[in-house]
């Protein structure tokens, strides 16, 4: 299981004010909010611990069939800018995030191991969605692969295993 | 609470959150937020701020975890304005 979200920090500069009141209890844990407020730049931050959770979301979505709008319940542990995990309701999955002065990448993984294997993929690869959920189609083989897309401003991900 | 009203007064809540204009043409109370407005996920907190602030309630977590379309969003203001 994987999943994937981007952030374009150009777009989210303009889309979200997250400094606006209410905006960081409604989406961070306590300890979340410290580890944004004592960060160098919060507002890459911001974005860092939100794509992981994201990431893991989308794994969490198609292992339960779980839709919803939870962030605070997505908890991120976090070993350094760029690894972790996210916890929820005893599911824990594992992040990698990359971060450059353009995008925040996080892809997210159920079993470490699969970090691995991860495939990117072509971004005309046609795609199949079964209750909001992407899987890759291979009409050859009668296969449907589990896939995870991000995009978001400038940014394409795309990832299989 | 007039629903076709709170409709219209939510509409112009989402307005600049939207990216499919069509879907937003043609909102229903089936709408769903992220797969036919194609609201980012980041902005539905905007969108549960601005409801906040509009009929000055309080949207808990558990009432949030439900803010997937139009017909939750209206039923969720409805509760928390009759227990106002």
């Amino acid at each position: 299981m994987i999943g994937n979200d981007v952030v374009d920090l150009a777009l989210s500069k303009k889309q979200s004010r997250w400094q606006r009141k209410g905006f960081m209890d409604k989406i961070f844990t306590p300890s979340e909010q410290l580890r944004i407020s004592t960060s160098q730049n919060p507002e890459s931050m911001v974005w860092n611990l939100w794509s992981r959770k994201e990431a893991a979301y989308k794994i969490y979505n198609r292992e339960t069939g779980i839709r919803g709008y939870f962030p605070l319940q997505l908890e991120c542990d976090c070993s350094n800018q760029n690894e972790g995990t996210v916890h929820i309701k005893g599911f824990r999955y594992f992040t990698k995030t990359t971060v450059d002065a353009d995008c925040v990448y996080t892809i997210a993984v159920a079993t470490k191991e699969h970090f691995d294997q991860i495939k990117t993929m072509d971004p005309n690869t046609p795609i199949t969605k079964i209750n909001g959920i992407p899987y890759q189609n291979n009409p050859q083989i009668q296969e449907l692969k589990p896939v995870s897309i991000t995009h978001h401003g400038r940014f394409w991900c795309g990832i299989t295993l | 609470m007039n629903k076709e009203e709170t409709i219209q007064e939510l509409k112009a809540i989402v307005k600049p959150y939207i990216q499919n204009e069509e879907a937003f043409e043609n909102l229903t109370e089936d709408t769903d937020f992220i797969n036919d407005l194609k609201i980012n996920s980041a902005n539905l907190v905007d969108v549960i701020l601005d409801i906040e602030e509009k009929y000055d309630i309080v949207i808990d977590n558990e009432a949030m975890e439900k803010m997937s379309n139009v017909k939750a969003a209206l039923t969720i203001i409805e509760t928390q304005l009759a227990s106002k």
